[in-house]
């Protein structure tokens, strides 16, 4: 018998006085996994991830993790998991390290060693109280407090929001060595570059519903690549190639977009005398572009 | 590339933006003072209104000024209390010395939640990146107050003076006008010093706990002035006691409104100053940003909750030791001039029967019960806050879970209630042995822990009402105990409906020590208390958690 996977979402849905947070969103994160999960503001990128930690109820559907329910089986689930949100609220009275030996003690099991080391990395003052921290060391504190102790899961919400780009890139190497122990990660986030970075799989929500999961590679194949030409001699017909949208020429220089398989191109290409060619994928940025602006009407919605 | 920026006209908007903090603060401000004048107003003409029912013959309002009038003790707790053969000056010593203190606490609650509480949130510092400085901004944040004191003044005077026609009230315009005057005034104070406190203070928390030190040595101060030891000078040390020499009603003297304009504009000022020579988010009195860990409790939620909820309930326990010590020193002075069976009526409709020192401390045991309901409330509305702060999240997102979260907070609650009860029967017992009176040990200290139940009825009644609606819940809490505290006040003179009267969570509380504890009530309090709180542990449990 295989393992369930860590999350499962069946037709999982939010609403909220007949707003619809989230709609029927299947979801399957497994073992091991990096999933990001991209969506702009009000996406339900926050509402799946409060449903999963069981703080709302679905109002239809269900949320399984390591084939427990999200809300039934909640005390067994987060002896699991932890979790970091995007504004880290703590009790401004206790200082930095009373925080972390509290959250230590109250989720049961600490890797000290790995604690006094994420301390030491994220540059944190434990001594100073939390009230008197900026919102990025306040922030430190609840990633610091995950990531000691070395969950199963990880669920992020926005975790680097208020760390400057060092520390973001510290947290990249963190989730990195999470992979590397078998942790499971769930991480929202706007910071494209970040989800880039470190997830193998990504989704992307709109107005609540999952509109794309797969891998990045997967994905690409949604946006189109950027083809730059440098012929020996003058610029061939392009425009009614298969695949091949918005041709620009500037002598003998062509830069022209390519959605799906680049053989009816390549083939063009090779009879008429090329001396430069470079391709270049679309970027996670391009991809999120394309899902949310222009390309809106032109994108299949998933699920 | 072509400019792709808005294009259209900027046009100004508003009144006036250089006026906004002032109609901000001064809508909240307002919106509060107008429901406590309703209630002021409400609480002083139902009183004025009971006292020709209660006392029909010359014979009892003799009694009346013969217990209340003359006595020194009574007079250190309620205050002054001349003509007490007239409407006037019953209502005086029902209302004046109470209200005030209410509204004393109203003020410097306000204010420490419209300066320093805006400032703990951060919406202060959003307001100041507008075409403002600190030093104006406060400016027109403490003026914003001040309307909301002239609210409280207006709705309490229209109350009085349009009650007062009656001819069974019967006050005067003009004395009416001059009565709400001095209802009002310590709230005016309390207000300037709870601006002032909110400089000094790092965190609202602490500005309303330097505030409060104030008001509770005011208090003291004119305690010790008109107890009759010679010392009556010291009047004008206390901001209450420039409030009491006004004399409405029986003897308006208007000239001690100087003091109290003065002192007002004085402490307005400075608090102008020093926000305008402080940073944003600091304080004038230096906070600590660092401590040395203190780990002990921090072993998991229980120990956190102990370790949030206990300097409030030190700072409790402590202004219930001094006064229980205080009022406990001067019970047996009281309970020399009670005597004879009309003085005993007369405090028997206040809430307190029979004679002697025990009926002097059971009025004493009234208002620790009112303290502890308050002290409830508080508890209450802490939790509250931590949901809604969204502190609760870091907690819930860990292996606890959300019955086990609110019981753990409810049991640290309750035994704090305790806590409050037993230090305030130990304290009176000690100040009343030390101050000769002849009391029973035991039933002293029963009477201290006969205050809890109904606090643990608050508890249990906020709990739910918190399960139910966490936003809400504060209203609520605060709401239950205020209303039982007039209901109480006004029932206690005999003029209510007893269905309205057992509405109160103080009624059924018996007067002890001078009436055995009842058993009966203390057992639906409790009971009542539980199944309060389970519900309320019920409901968080299948509701969406807030904040976060």
């Amino acid at each position: 018998m295989t393992a369930p996977p860590v999350i499962r979402t069946r037709a999982l849905t939010k609403r909220y006085r007949g707003t619809d947070a989230l709609v029927d969103l299947d979801l399957e994160v497994g073992a091991g996994e990096v999933m990001g999960f991209l969506g702009p503001n009000g996406a339900g990128k926050s509402t799946t991830i409060r449903l999963l930690l069981g703080l709302i109820r679905p109002t239809s559907g269900s949320a399984e993790l390591f084939g427990l329910d999200s809300q039934r089986d909640v005390v067994a689930v987060h002896r699991r998991l932890t979790s970091v949100g995007a504004d880290a609220a703590l009790w401004p009275g206790l200082t930095g390290e009373e925080t972390l030996h509290l959250l230590g003690q109250v989720h049961g099991q600490v890797d000290a060693a790995y604690r006094a080391e994420l301390v030491e990395r994220f540059d944190l003052d434990p001594s100073k109280k939390v009230r008197a921290y900026s919102k990025g060391n306040r922030q430190k504190v609840a990633l610091i407090a995950a990531l000691m102790c070395r969950p199963e899961l990880l669920v992020l919400d926005e975790p680097t929001s208020g760390l400057d780009p060092l520390k973001e890139h510290e947290f990249r190497r963190c989730v990195a060595e999470a992979r590397g122990r078998g942790q499971t990660v769930f991480l929202s986030s706007h910071v494209l570059g970040e989800v880039e970075a470190v997830c193998d799989r990504v989704g992307i929500l709109r107005e609540g519903r999952l509109i794309e999961v797969g891998t990045l590679a997967d994905m690409r194949h949604l946006a189109a690549s950027t083809v730059e030409v440098t012929f020996d001699g003058p610029v061939p017909e392009l425009g009614a190639v298969d695949g091949v949208l918005d041709v620009t020429v500037h002598g003998r220089q062509a830069t022209l977009q390519v959605r799906g398989p680049m053989g009816p191109l390549l083939r063009v290409l090779a009879a008429s005398g090329v001396s430069e060619l470079r391709s270049r994928e679309p970027s996670l940025e391009e991809l999120f572009l394309t899902l949310y602006g222009e390309g809106e009407d032109q994108v299949p919605v998933a699920g | 590339m072509p400019a792709d920026g808005p294009s259209g006209t900027l046009v100004p908007i508003g009144r006036s933006p250089q006026t906004v903090v002032l109609r901000r603060t001064a809508r909240r401000a307002a919106r509060s003072g107008a429901l406590w004048g309703y209630v002021f107003g409400a609480f002083v003409a139902s009183t004025a209104w009971s006292y020709s029912s209660l006392y029909r013959t010359q014979h009892q309002r003799d009694a009346l000024a013969a217990a209340f009038g003359s006595n020194r003790a009574t007079i250190a707790l309620f205050g002054p209390a001349p003509m007490l053969q007239t409407n006037a000056g019953f209502t005086v010593l029902k209302t004046f010395l109470t209200l005030s203190i209410i509204g004393a606490v109203w003020g410097l609650m306000t204010s420490t939640r419209l300066l320093r509480g805006e400032e703990d949130a951060g919406r202060w510092e959003l307001l100041l990146t507008g075409a403002t400085t600190r030093g104006r901004a406060t400016a027109q944040a403490v003026c914003g107050l001040a309307v909301g004191v002239a609210v409280l003044w207006a709705v309490t005077a229209a109350v009085i003076v349009v009650a007062g026609r009656s001819a069974r009230i019967a006050i005067s315009p003009g004395a009416g006008l001059f009565f709400a005057v001095a209802l009002v005034s310590d709230a005016l104070l309390f207000m300037a010093i709870g601006a002032l406190c909110s400089q000094l203070g790092a965190t609202r928390r602490r500005a309303a706990g330097y505030a409060g030190a104030v008001l509770g040595a005011s208090y003291a101060i004119r305690m010790v002035a008109d107890s009759g030891a010679g010392l009556h000078g010291l009047i004008w040390l206390s901001p209450l006691g420039w409030v009491e020499s006004l004399q409405p009603l029986t003897g308006p003297r208007p000239w001690p409104l100087v003091p109290i304009v003065v002192c007002t504009v004085v402490v307005g000022l400075v608090t102008v100053r020093l926000a305008a020579s402080r940073d944003v988010g600091a304080s004038t009195i230096p906070d600590r940003d660092r401590a040395a860990p203190r780990l002990r409790l921090l072993g998991g939620h229980v120990g956190l909750s102990l370790r949030l909820v206990r300097p409030t309930v030190v700072a409790w326990a402590v202004a219930v030791a001094v006064t229980g010590l205080l009022v406990g020193f001067v019970a047996h002075a009281a309970a020399g001039s009670i005597s004879g069976s009309s003085v005993r009526d007369v405090l028997s409709r206040l809430g307190a029967p029979g004679a002697g020192t025990a009926t002097f401390l059971a009025v004493d045991f009234l208002i620790l019960a009112i303290l502890l309901g308050f002290v409830a409330a508080g508890l209450v509305s802490a939790a509250r806050s931590e949901e809604l702060e969204g502190r609760l999240d870091p907690l819930l997102t860990r292996p606890v879970s959300r019955a086990s979260w609110l019981g753990a907070r409810l049991v640290v609650a309750a035994a704090a209630l305790v806590v409050c009860g037993l230090v305030g029967g130990l304290a009176t017992l000690l100040g009343a042995v030390s101050g000769g009176a002849p009391v029973d040990a035991g039933s002293v200290v029963g009477a201290g822990l006969n205050t809890v139940p109904p606090a643990v009825c608050v508890l249990g009644l906020g709990t739910m009402a918190y399960g139910i609606a966490p936003r809400a819940a504060s209203l609520v809490v605060y709401g239950l105990v205020t209303w039982s505290v007039l209901i109480d006040l006004v029932g206690g003179i005999g003029a209510l409906d007893h269905w309205v009267a057992d509405t109160s969570v103080l009624h059924q509380m018996a007067a002890a020590p001078a009436a055995s504890p009842n058993w009966p009530a203390i057992g639906v309090l409790v009971l009542i208390g539980v199944a309060g709180s389970v519900a309320g542990c019920v409901c968080l449990t299948r509701r969406d958690l807030l904040g976060g």
